[in-house]
């Protein structure tokens, strides 16, 4: 070998070397705000089948816990994305931390008060409600204030027993969720009893997946595979329900959460038909701009926010 | 024969074990509606036996904590001291509502609990773990109240372990009466949920509990346990018995259901324990329960079947060989029928009613031969006294004379027809250059005797017509041969004897006793001749008879008949008639002498319409030119 031949050598080894250091996975830690269940259905879904490899990707998915939430992990640095509600990204953003919206999965509002007595919610002034200990709430304490209602809130970390020991007139619950969760309890709740949200002027989207800005001007190609290998994944699970049950239940399992496939299925359902937006008919993925001006307006009145958030600072600029 | 036995014997066999059987399936129910009842009671008074020490317990710390409702450390010791005293006891937490006690910030909760064998107490509230939403603290302050928690599943640190727990919180009030916090007690319910999942009264049966949300804390289903509830099936697939029953078992009822799990038709027995809200149900297959009935039935059912197989199997057996001596009677009887009188009947040997049966036939066949033989004879006797009475008969009819004269100007012809093989009608003639003598009689009665005395008649008829005696002559001459010691039997003839001169005309006649003969032409075409009457001939020795005379009887056809014509009677016993007679006579056209009495001969055979003849019959027609 002469000399040229092995600066020809060198030079090829050092391209293999950079091309492979750079064709390495990014590593991408994300924590869903809430522990395994359908809710997360399209990011399991995206994991179990390879869409994020698929996309050059190392996503690691890890539930957060009481001592660790996913928004601590967040600031904290020890993961890069993260699932929030519009009203809970408006907060984060009003407290000081910037955060992007990467993809917006829900359309619709799936909160709900279901009243424990029979009656229209809307008739329960001054009732005791239920509510998240640990957030969730803020379209139900506006609408409280707005209608006049002046519930007095119980922070609860579960409802269920509350409910069915008859604790509390009503409860806030996830239409996909909690909902489901009294109903499997045994509690005959009537229609006129579950006051929706998303059909009385209160349609404010929720969950999105979010990253904190600094992560995301750094990280913009990864941010956007993420956001498309996820949108893929909820595509295919809107397409294959029952198989992505299958995965679903593989994530609970493993979680040891206490829930069972026939309320998952229930849930998956649900949650695949808040991500329909009511007026287009069409899975949009996207944030709607005047939701963010109704959520950031009435979360001002209500004193939840310092200022009003615009749809600009929750999205790519 | 011996299906319809055994078919009456199955109905009844059958009846009597249904009834059997549903008096015991009403047993074997109510004996496990008892069984299961009395496990549950067992279990519902043990576990309020052991919670009610909770509640105790509980309600002498809450005293102690009013007492000392300002000095957080007391809590602290109290706590400790709860599970010192109750060492079955898991935990104990007396937790205050936020910023309480100032000093020890937001949190305040005295809490103890096992940390292997030791007891450690600690101060448990903390941003990780804010109590104050918690289902154990906000139960008693939402409901004023003391109240049981919903069962959940604790990890154990020192086993790895994890152990269902439930605590029993009672709100702690100040002296206000307002509410401050929580006094919680924990109890293992490791013990519940063992003695649970060993009742198993039933091979196959479980027990299962649940809490007041329906959720089972225990379920030999470890998939089911905690992660559903019981209403979970109805969820996607309405199923109105669960529901009924889960909505019963959280209202604390006690009572029986029958419903379908996995397919299988199971009784479920349930009762709230205690006043904890929760409730216990044991789950026993209905073929779990009724396995013995069942296995009883079964076996009581192939019993019977095969019971009655081998009764068919026997009474046909028995029956075949019953009735095989009758099969063999009845096979001798065919060939005995088929005239084989002589066949050999077997001999049994047995003295039942086979055996007098058999006896009995044997003395039938006996007298049927004899019978038979007898018949023989009389029959042989019979066709030889026939042969003799067609002999009789043979002789009878040459006495009457079968040609008639063949002359100018007389035209006569004359029949008998017996009514039997052998007759008492008469006729007869005799011609003497010009003088024709005649006659034709009726001897009384019929057969053998009758043609006797009528061969008689015959013989003197043309014995005495030889001499030329006028009629009455001759029947005067007949009546003296016949009656008296000569006429033994009391016989008598009617006679109609007649002459006629045949170139004249003149007719010389007697009538004894006879029909009156009908005399053709005149004004009417024919009527019946006038005579006077005459006794008949054989009735009285030495009667005198009259005779008359006709001056010419030329071209006026005579004819002269029997009874046996004018009373011949047909099917429904209808005579034959004198007007009908001499309605004939008078309106047939005479040809010739026999031609009328053939014509005669038809119209009475149409008249019997096929009946047998009543009496003899004899007819003559002469008409003299």
């Amino acid at each position: 070998m002469n000399r040229t031949n092995a600066k020809i050598f060198c030079a090829v080894l050092l391209t293999a070397v950079f091309f492979s250091g750079t064709a390495a996975a990014q590593k991408i830690t994300f924590v869903p705000q809430w522990t395994a269940q359908a809710q997360f259905a399209g990011y399991y879904v995206a994991e179990d089948l390879g869409f994020y490899k698929d996309a050059g990707l190392d996503v690691e998915i890890v539930h957060p816990s009481i001592a660790q939430p996913a928004m601590d992990r967040v600031l904290n640095g020890e993961c890069q994305a993260t699932t929030l509600q519009l009203c809970q990204a408006l907060d984060v953003v009003d407290s000081g931390t910037p955060i992007v919206n990467i993809l917006q999965t829900s359309m619709n509002n799936g909160m709900v008060i279901a009243s424990s007595r029979g009656v229209d919610p809307l008739t329960q002034k001054g009732a005791r409600v239920g509510i998240w200990s640990v957030g969730f709430g803020q379209m139900a304490i506006c609408m409280s204030v707005k209608e006049q209602l002046n519930y007095e809130w119980v922070r609860f970390a579960s409802n269920v027993n509350l409910f069915v020991a008859g604790a509390l007139d009503a409860t806030l619950a996830m239409s996909y969720n909690e909902f489901y969760q009294l109903l499997q309890a045994g509690m005959q709740i009537p229609e006129k009893s579950v006051y929706r949200f998303c059909d009385h002027g209160y349609n404010v989207q929720e969950d999105g997946l979010y990253m904190t800005r600094e992560y995301f001007n750094k990280h913009k190609d990864e941010a956007h595979r993420f956001a498309q290998a996820s949108r893929r994944g909820w595509e295919w699970a809107a397409e294959h329900p029952e198989e992505t049950l299958d995965i679903v239940m593989k994530y609970v399992d493993q979680a040891q959460i206490a829930t069972n496939r026939t309320m998952q299925r229930l849930m998956l359902a649900e949650v695949l038909r808040l991500q329909v937006d009511r007026e287009s008919g069409e899975r949009e993925f996207r944030l709607r701009p005047d939701m963010v001006k109704l959520a950031s307006s009435l979360m001002v009145e209500n004193f939840m926010l310092g200022r009003e958030i615009a749809y600009e600072e929750l999205v790519e600029q | 024969m011996s299906l319809w036995v055994v078919l009456f014997a199955a109905v009844i066999f059958l009846a009597a074990l249904s009834f059997l059987f549903v008096q015991s399936r009403t047993a074997v129910r109510q004996e496990a509606i008892s069984h299961a009842t009395e496990i549950l009671d067992k279990t519902s008074l043990r576990v309020t036996g052991i919670l009610n020490r909770v509640e105790v317990a509980s309600k002498m710390t809450e005293w102690l904590v009013n007492r000392h409702i300002d000095n957080p450390e007391s809590m602290l010791l109290y706590s400790r001291s709860m599970l010192e005293n109750n060492p079955d006891f898991s935990s104990c937490s007396i937790a205050f509502e936020p910023y309480y006690f100032k000093e020890y910030g937001r949190y305040f909760s005295a809490y103890t609990r096992y940390d292997a064998d030791t007891l450690r107490t600690s101060q448990g509230g903390s941003d990780a773990y804010q109590y104050f939403y918690m289902d154990w603290y906000l139960m008693p302050k939402l409901l004023d109240r003391a109240t049981w928690t919903e069962p959940y599943m604790e990890l154990d640190a020192a086993s790895g372990h994890q152990e269902m727990v439930t605590s029993y919180s009672r709100p702690i009030l100040n002296s206000k009466g307002d509410y401050v916090g929580t006094l919680n007690t924990g109890l293992s319910l490791n013990w519940l949920s063992q003695t649970i999942s060993a009742v198993k009264p039933y091979p196959h049966s479980y027990s299962v509990m649940i809490g007041k949300g329906g959720t089972y804390f225990v379920h030999p289903d470890e998939k089911k346990l905690l992660k559903q509830t019981i209403f979970t099936p109805t969820m996607e697939k309405p199923d109105s018995a669960l529901d009924s029953l889960g909505h019963a078992m959280q209202r604390g009822e006690e009572g029986m259901t029958e419903l379908s799990v996995d397919g299988q038709h199971c009784y479920v027995f349930y009762k709230p324990l205690g006043v904890t809200g929760w409730s216990m149900a044991i789950v026993c297959p209905e073929s779990d329960i009724f396995q013995g009935f069942t296995r009883l039935r079964t076996t009581a059912l192939i019993i019977v079947a095969v019971g009655l197989l081998l009764m068919l199997f026997f009474f046909i057996r028995i029956i075949t060989r019953e009735l095989q001596p009758l099969r063999r009677l009845a096979d001798e009887a065919e060939t005995i029928a088929s005239g084989q009188f002589q066949t050999q009947l077997p001999d049994f040997g047995r003295i039942d009613e086979i055996g007098q049966l058999s006896q009995s036939f044997g003395n039938m066949q006996h007298s049927l031969v004899n019978y038979i033989n007898e018949l023989k004879t009389t029959t042989a006797q019979k066709a030889s006294l026939e042969s003799e009475l067609n002999v009789a008969s043979s002789i009878q009819m040459s006495m009457l004379p079968s040609v008639f004269p063949e002359r100018e100007g007389l035209d006569m012809y004359a029949s008998m027809s017996p009514a039997k093989e052998v007759g008492g009608d008469l006729y007869g003639y005799l011609l003497a250059e010009n003088s024709l003598y005649f006659c034709v009689g009726d001897v009384s009665g019929k057969g053998v005797p009758a043609s006797l005395f009528m061969a008689q008649v015959t013989r003197l008829f043309r014995t005495l017509a030889g001499q030329h005696l006028l009629p009455a002559e001759i029947c005067r001459q007949l009546n003296d041969a016949l009656s008296g010691e000569e006429n033994q039997t009391d016989m008598f003839v009617t006679l109609f004897v007649g002459l006629v001169d045949l170139t004249t005309g003149h007719l010389s006649f007697c009538n004894a006793g006879h029909n009156p003969p009908v005399i053709g032409g005149g004004e009417s075409g024919g009527e019946f001749l006038k005579m006077l009457s005459n006794f008949p001939v054989g009735v009285l020795p030495g009667l005198e008879f009259q005779g008359e005379e006709v001056e010419s009887i030329k071209n006026r056809p005579l004819f002269i008949y029997t009874d046996g014509l004018n009373e011949a009677e047909n099917r429904a016993h209808e005579q034959f008639g004198d007007d009908r007679l001499l309605d004939i006579l008078r309106n047939t056209r005479f040809n010739s002498a026999r031609q009328v009495v053939e014509t005669l001969s038809e119209c009475i055979e149409k008249h019997r319409d096929g009946a047998d003849p009543n009496d003899d019959l004899t007819m003559m027609c002469l008409r003299v030119s």
